[in-house]
């Protein structure tokens, strides 16, 4: 097989003593809009003439559609079109990996875009209205005529695997697996002085983001259907064609700013519904989904079963690691294959292990689907991982912070998967820094209350597999009076995604972060950066746009030392303009002028590749599977309420290596909301099934964590300048959603002395864990 | 079906409109008014990025029926300062970082701001309850509590140029 | 989602509120506060032809002490409640019980006679009524009704007003002598509905034993319980945190708390014992620092 020709790697770094801009905590364009609310986001777009577009949405969780009947629907006043499955050109839609051209095999998967003879989970879409007002589309809604015939399902995905069990789709309930090994874990596991072995649960749960998905399409005066929505990925305007007929070309998708993504925005959400009731009216039609049927019908977090073995020698080093991983991917796909690998990946943990064999499995139920979502497999790895480290600590009398830091990965170790890690590794550092952190140990603040300690690390990769070629692109450009203009297709989904890129380009080229205009997320408009997902935008798209910018300076860099009669190497950026040895100094304008008459471009459009590899058999000792991971460490104090079980979170030191912080207060802001966000993972968050039926549909019911609920979370940023982003950074989306958890269970049996092994972990689990409630039960 | 005309106060304008009894002050502000600046989060009240300001206090309008805003006083977001120019609560959120996202942030300022009227020289703690009712899933609200902090120390904004780049989307 | 339309009603007088129910019948709701009635509208779990919307009807806003009754109109908000001015500052418990009521939005349209007529089992006030041995006045075409609050609440969401009433003030007696309250809620987060919420209110004598102990229970059951037995054990009881923990331990909880998504059954049924006693020792202790009525 023909190695594909190794590209970009990282753009010359500068040191960081000239570093005017990158670096310091700039306030954001975009904060400044959102606190006046000038920011439109997706759902306060109006058009004239603008319909709303509802769905209708399965009642069961397995059924057949007996009769679907909409005759009386569309005929009732104000309802401009009825769409069922029979009028979607191709009501297939691919879910390829998002973004992505190339084709990867198992992870290419599909979905209806309509249901048609079966549904397959509560809330899965049947039937589109689009009308004059809410309340005619409402009222159409209720007049179509369904009649299921429910049909046996199944919802637990260990039941799923027994023989016998009902499928959820022809081709049998196994949808995909993955092995790692190394070295020989049994051998190793029996040889051990130790082994620590435990079986884990982590539950479903929703991205919960405060803005509901929507959008507002139309089709415009050339014919290209244009839709204008809160995404992660723009090119998702391919899935519309492909859905609609039409040519790529036909079909453009503007992101809005996103009012949170976390990966419930990178599958197709509201697009493909536009595309269809806007194509079918000639109208504008606008779709708002309810915080109700996002969190019925939305992909949510798959849940794992993780059974863990580790064993060590009497000095805790660890000898073996053995996984076996079992997710549910609910009633379709989507991209529960990539998933199940990220998890596999990275089962092991941040540590040298010289034997591992890791399986996963991941099968279809009658759950509702499982996506994408922040940590994306990886992050519910740590409660197992994690757990088995403090389990072994415990079991040979080590300190936590100590069998961490021998047995922390270092730069030029392998993973379990054959991956030699090229960047410098921050794990043991980090556990030290964010243990000692802690300081002294409190006393706790009530009689009934007892005070712990929990540690957990965690590897979550950034930039995303290395099969799949990725790329992004952007453009910088001069305005003749010096400005400069940032377009790139990066959608923004609250992380500073667009402002980075104005702090990097004005980094290069000298210029005032204000002089810089950005403009993103158009497929018809702004070169394609890719999705943002996968910890990948400062990666790809801050490569880019220094690429970009660097490839602007070295066009213009030229003319002005002609002009200032200075040596190529003498001229300086900065300030707005340039300056030559002499000192003397020119004003961009005059310089762009110059450009002009001698027909020297004044922009520059920049392409970086990511470090490409072909596909890999993770069993076979594979190889390079991500283009570099991020690695990191929190520290939890807790207070148990004895009586109650209640946990408190009382401090939270959250330490990661971000490689280079660009913006060290959107840096900080990524850690602390990322380390709440796993506060509520951790301690009450819950997607509640009742054999497919959704429990947890409204706010009041499904829990996110308050600000009473969390301590301020104390980021501490390592930089170790050896990232693979611009100017060394690393990617922080994701990486500090998986530690608390984690933390958090070993800090409650530093407390109690009582091992939580489920998410999550609710005062009820721990006062059952404390015996206080008489007899164990399983339920809630 | 019953309709109203009501009268009331938008931001210190006088609004006269004709509202459906059955509809909420959240509607008809979004898509009646084009008041965008209040956002739909979650229709329970729970959420709180729908709150608006009536008569200076802080409640959900998407709990709130619009013949209820008849002769009173409702504040958005954008009431808050003259167009173009930023409340120094406002700037203190730019400056620390506060708003990610931004979709929880109309709600938190106005409550924020309510709060801070009551009680000028608020501990931690206290801003920390103040806003327990507004939902955030970005912020992790440290930076939230920061920027209420140092709004309510009167203290200028620690960081440098808050202008920012021009950008449209 | 928008409502379904409804016809709508301002009255501008009790009376006038009183007729137009009657004229109605069934199929009208009467809108206080909103908090728990609009979501239920915008959400069209309920379709009502009419909603009577009671906001105008300033007679029952009325707060007024007449020797040992407190007075409390239907219409007052938690957030005054919260506050305490004026006369309703002689009951301490309704300040504690009001703070720990949804979020400051809630507290601010919300309505104390619009919690106690909606029932949740989980609510609060219905709970300290309870505790208080308060009396309902209900307002209709026959008239005045005064109902005692064990009679009230009947079940889940259900109460004893009949068609056409309006719940109008609660009155609620004040103890004459040395009293303390305190209110031990369990929630899953701040500002959530209660999952347990214990109303506790100890009134001792001159020699420092408990004359009088009351326990109300939110969330253990369809409606407010009273722990009849565990007040019946400790009347004439010196108070201590023992004496507290070993009449809970010994004796019938009269709650029947079901299990949901929240907690099950056997959670409730402890928190209730957890939470009793430390009511009861923090009411115990502010009655013996002299806190009165």
């Amino acid at each position: 097989m023909a190695k594909s020709p190794a590209r970009g790697g990282s753009v010359a770094v500068r040191p960081a003593e000239e570093l005017r801009v990158v670096g310091r905590p700039i306030a954001r364009h975009d904060a400044r809009d959102k606190v006046q609310a000038a920011t439109l986001y997706a759902a306060d777009w109006q058009m004239p003439g603008m319909l709303h577009g509802v769905v209708l949405r399965s009642v069961y969780p397995s059924a057949r559609i007996r009769r679907l009947d909409t005759a009386r629907a569309a005929a009732l006043p104000g309802v401009a079109a009825v769409l069922t499955a029979r009028d979607v050109p191709h009501n297939t839609l691919w879910t390829d990996v998002p973004g992505q051209t190339s084709q990867v095999g198992a992870l290419r998967a599909r979905i209806q875009v309509l249901a048609d003879r079966m549904v397959r989970y509560q809330g899965e879409p049947v039937a589109l209205v689009a009308a004059e007002t809410l309340e005619a589309a409402h009222a159409a809604l209720e007049a179509i005529e369904v009649e299921y015939e429910p049909a046996a399902g199944v919802f637990d995905p260990e039941e799923a695997l027994r023989p016998g069990a009902p499928r959820v789709h022809e081709e049998g309930n196994l949808l995909a697996r993955w092995h790692v090994r190394c070295g020989d874990a049994d051998a190793a596991l029996e040889r051990a002085d130790a082994v620590v072995e435990h079986t884990y649960r982590c539950q479903f749960i929703d991205h919960a983001y405060l803005e509901p998905e929507c959008g507002v399409a139309w089709v415009d005066a050339d014919g290209v259907v244009t839709i204008r929505v809160a995404t992660q990925v723009i090119e998702h305007f391919r899935d519309v064609a492909e859905v609609l007929g039409l040519p790529h070309n036909r079909v453009r998708v503007i992101g809005t700013y996103v009012g949170g993504g976390f990966g419930g925005k990178e599958d197709v959400t509201v697009e493909v519904f536009l595309g269809l009731l806007a194509s079918r009216t000639r109208r504008p039609v606008r779709m708002i989904w309810s915080r109700q049927e996002s969190l019925l019908a939305r992909p949510k977090r798959h849940p794992f079963l993780l059974h863990y073995r580790t064993g060590a020698s009497r000095d805790g080093t660890l000898v073996a690691q053995k996984v076996e991983l079992l997710a549910d991917s609910g009633a379709y796909a989507y991209l529960s294959a990539l998933v199940l690998m990220y998890a596999t990946v990275t089962a092991a943990g941040p540590y040298r292990i010289p034997n591992a064999t890791i399986d996963a499995r991941v099968v279809y139920t009658n759950n509702p689907p499982t996506s994408a979502m922040r940590g994306f497999g990886g992050m519910q790895m740590v409660l197992g991982y994690e757990s088995q480290m403090d389990g072994l600590a415990r079991r040979l009398e080590l300190d936590p912070v100590a069998i961490r830091v021998r047995n922390a990965l270092r730069k030029g170790d392998r993973l379990p998967v054959g991956q030699e890690l090229e960047t410098h590794v921050g794990v043991a550092e980090a556990a030290q820094r964010a243990w000692a952190a802690l300081g002294p140990r409190r006393a706790p603040s009530a009689p009934a209350r007892r005070a712990g300690r929990g540690l957990a690390c965690n590897i979550q990769p950034y930039g995303r597999i290395v099969w799949l070629h990725d790329w992004a692109s952007a453009w910088v450009g001069f305005e003749m009076d010096g400005t400069l203009v940032v377009r790139s297709g990066v959608p923004d989904v609250g992380g500073g995604q667009a402002s980075s890129l104005c702090q990097i380009a004005a980094e290069v080229l000298g210029v005032a972060v204000e002089r810089v205009a950005v403009h993103i997320g158009d497929s018809a408009l702004t070169p394609l950066a890719g999705t943002t997902t996968a910890t990948r935008q400062l990666y790809m798209s801050g490569n880019a746009v220094l690429q970009a910018a660097a490839g602007l300076r070295a066009q213009v860099l030229p003319v002005a030392a002609q002009m200032l009669e200075t040596p190529l190497d003498r001229v300086t950026l900065r300030d707005g303009g340039a300056a030559g040895a002499s000192g003397r100094r020119l004003e961009w304008a005059a310089v762009l002028k110059e450009c002009a008459r001698l027909g020297v471009s004044r922009s520059y459009l920049g392409v970086y590749h990511a470090p490409a590899g072909d596909p890999v058999d993770l069993d076979r000792g594979g190889g390079r599977i991500f283009p570099d991971y991020t690695f990191g460490a929190h520290a939890v104090e807790v207070e148990v309420d004895t009586e109650t079980g209640a946990v408190a979170v009382v401090r939270h030191v959250a330490c990661h290596d971000v490689g280079r912080a660009i913006n060290p207060q959107s840096v900080e802001g990524q850690i602390q909301g990322g380390a709440v966000m796993g506060l509520g993972y951790g301690l009450m968050e819950e997607v509640v099934l009742d054999r497919g039926v959704n429990l947890s549909t409204n706010l009041a019911s499904y829990l996110i964590p308050t600000s009473l609920d969390v301590p301020d979370v104390e980021p501490l940023l390592l930089e170790s300048h050896e990232g693979k982003g611009p100017f060394g950074a690393r990617g922080i989306g994701e990486p500090p959603i998986g530690p608390p958890a984690a933390a958090i269970a070993n800090a409650v049996e530093d407390a109690i002395g009582v091992r939580i092994t489920e998410l999550p972990i609710t005062p009820e689990r721990v006062a059952r864990a404390l015996g206080l409630l008489g007899a164990p039960r399983t339920g809630p | 079906m019953t309709e109203l005309t009501i009268a009331f106060t938008l931001n210190g304008e006088r609004r006269e409109v004709r509202v459906a009894a059955h509809e909420t002050l959240l509607a008809l502000l979004r898509d009646g008014l084009g008041a965008i600046e209040v956002k739909d989060g979650c229709g329970e009240g729970v959420c709180g990025t729908c709150t608006v300001l009536l008569d200076g206090e802080p409640v959900s309008s998407c709990l709130l029926l619009a013949v209820r805003a008849a002769g009173r006083q409702v504040t958005t977001v954008r009431g808050l300062a003259p167009v173009g120019s930023l409340s120094p609560l406002q700037e203190a959120f730019v400056a620390h970082g506060a708003a990610q996202c931004g979709f929880c942030t109309p709600g938190m300022l106005l409550t924020a701001h309510a709060f801070l009227q009551q009680h000028p020289r608020p501990t931690r703690d206290d801003i920390r309850r103040a806003i327990s009712g507004n939902l955030c899933r970005c912020t992790g609200y440290a930076k939230i509590i920061d920027a209420i902090e140092a709004a309510s120390a009167g203290a200028a904004p620690p960081s440098p140029s808050s202008a920012g780049p021009a950008r449209r989307g | 989602m928008p409502a379904a339309p409804f016809d709508y009603h301002a009255p501008a007088t009790v009376a006038e509120a009183l007729a137009t129910l009657n004229a109605l019948g069934d199929d009208a709701k009467v809108l206080a506060g909103g908090q728990s009635l609009v979501p239920m509208l915008t959400l069209r779990l309920v379709r009502p032809a009419a909603v009577v919307d009671i906001h105008g009807l300033d007679e029952l806003r009325g707060v007024r002490r007449d020797g040992d009754t407190l007075e409390i109109g239907a219409l007052v908000r938690h957030r005054a409640l919260e506050l305490g001015e004026g006369p309703l500052g002689s009951c301490p418990l309704l300040q504690e019980a009001a703070g720990l009521i949804g979020n400051v939005r809630v507290r601010a349209m919300g309505t104390i006679g619009g919690s106690l007529a909606h029932a949740d089992p989980a609510a609060e006030w219905p709970a300290v009524v309870r505790a208080l041995d308060g009396v309902l006045v209900a307002r209709g075409p026959g008239g005045e009704r005064a109902i005692p609050a064990a009679e009230f609440f009947t079940g889940l969401l259900s109460t004893s007003l009949r068609p056409g009433e309006l719940l109008a003030a609660v009155r609620l007696p004040l103890p004459a002598g040395r009293a303390g309250y305190a209110v031990e809620e369990f929630t899953r987060r701040a500002g959530d509905f209660a999952v347990v919420a214990a109303m506790a209110a100890v009134e001792l004598d001159g020699g420092g034993r408990a004359s009088r102990v009351r326990v109300a229970v939110a969330g253990a059951g369809p409606a407010p319980v009273r722990l009849a037995a565990v007040e019946k054990a400790l009347a004439g009881v010196e108070p201590s945190e023992q004496a507290f923990r070993q009449a809970v331990a010994d004796h019938k909880l009269e709650i029947e708390p079901d299990g949901d998504v929240h907690a099950s059954a056997d959670y409730r049924r402890h928190l209730t014992r957890v939470l009793t006693v430390r009511a009861l020792v923090r009411a115990a202790a502010r009655a013996a620092k002299g806190a009165r009525a």
